[in-house]
């Protein structure tokens, strides 16, 4: 698995060398629109990653994690779990980094890591993803997508308990 | 979004005036230093992957791609526009490798086409699969745990699969319901 990127990689300039494209001009273009679009996401990032920073330090995401964690064990989702499930969709390096703290606490063979690593694995950073994608958009009603997405998330995060539990 | 940003900032900032009024600052520039770093990142990653996919357009490379999943895509999307198909292609075809830094210049870039087509449908629809994650390996993961001494590190390929297929199918059907209830 390890060698599929080599292989897109050589694939890839070995197809432009044929093709008689000019390598090093047309990388560096490419790069150019990485730059820019970078630039273009930056007010964005800046203003999620604030809202999330004050969120955290609030206390609010505590006093949230504890008020959700009997309905989340109600529904066969272990409470070490909760924070996780709610940072997810706001912080991918966040989520990380508590998702690293789950499995150095309970070892990465145990019940909840496994949990932890197939509910960090099958979702996503929504938020995030939906201030990126739509950054230059103008209207954009979002509010039905991303409740979608979030419902189905939610149930995938359940059926990740009970998969984990049998197998 | 602006509705829930609102809320949420309001919201934290009475509770942080009220718990330690301190750190509200603090945590805002905090949060503005993340996005710096996450952007310098983001950098990284889209420099090394928009440079390779740029040799892949100009040689015809993701052309020849998007022409195989044309029909799968046209379909989905219902959209006949080539530069739009393409970079869906390459949208679908990074994120089902686990590529996910790579998948977004791609989605961003289509989001763009079809905003010129006023095709909302399909820029949401993008948006819903992506949000829900179709990648095949959790390559992440799966390292992550081998680095912690896991025994088996790529046991939870089959539940991470599962999910991933529970979570994008049931995000689909919802949106294309609420699509024809909303209108």
């Amino acid at each position: 698995m390890a060698l599929i990127i080599p292989v897109i990689f050589i694939f890839v300039f070995a197809f432009a060398v044929i093709k008689k494209v000019a390598v090093y001009d047309c990388f560096t273009e490419g790069i150019k629109e990485a730059f820019n679009f970078t630039v273009s996401l930056l007010p964005c990032l800046a203003a999620i990653f604030m809202m999330c920073a004050l969120f955290e330090a609030s206390g609010l995401s505590d006093g949230l994690t504890k008020l959700l964690s009997p309905v989340f064990g109600f529904l066969g989702i272990p409470p070490e779990l909760t924070k996780l499930v709610l940072i997810k969709p706001f912080s991918g390096s966040g989520s990380l980094a508590y998702l690293n703290e789950i499995i150095t606490a309970y070892g990465a063979d145990s019940y909840i890591a496994r949990c932890a690593c197939v509910c960090f694995g099958s979702s996503e950073t929504v938020f995030y993803i939906s201030a990126v994608y739509f950054a230059g958009i103008k209207v954009k009603k979002l509010a039905m997508p991303i409740a979608c997405v979030l419902v189905a998330t939610f149930v995938s995060t359940i059926v990740a308990c009970l998969v984990c539990k049998i197998m | 979004m602006n509705v829930i940003f609102t809320a949420v900032f309001i919201a934290s900032m009475v509770a942080i005036a009220i718990s330690a009024p301190d750190k509200l600052l603090s945590s805002l520039l905090g949060g503005a230093e993340s996005a710096a770093k996450m952007s310098l990142t983001l950098f990284c990653i889209y420099a090394v992957w928009m440079g390779l996919s740029k040799l892949a357009e100009k040689s015809g490379l993701s052309k020849q791609m998007a022409r195989g999943l044309k029909p799968i895509t046209r379909r989905v999307f219902k959209t006949d526009d080539e530069t739009a198909n393409e970079n869906l292609a390459m949208n679908v075809s990074c994120n089902l490798l686990g590529l996910g830094g790579a998948a977004t210049p791609f989605a961003v870039k289509a989001i763009g086409e079809l905003e010129k087509q006023g095709n909302s449908f399909a820029q949401k629809l993008l948006f819903v699969i992506n949000a829900t994650s179709i990648q095949i390996l959790p390559t992440t993961v799966i390292a992550l745990r081998a680095g912690a001494g896991s025994a088996a590190a790529a046991d939870i390929f089959l539940p991470s699969l599962i999910c991933t297929a529970v979570s994008t199918g049931l995000a689909v059907a919802l949106y294309l319901a609420g699509n024809k209830l909303w209108r």
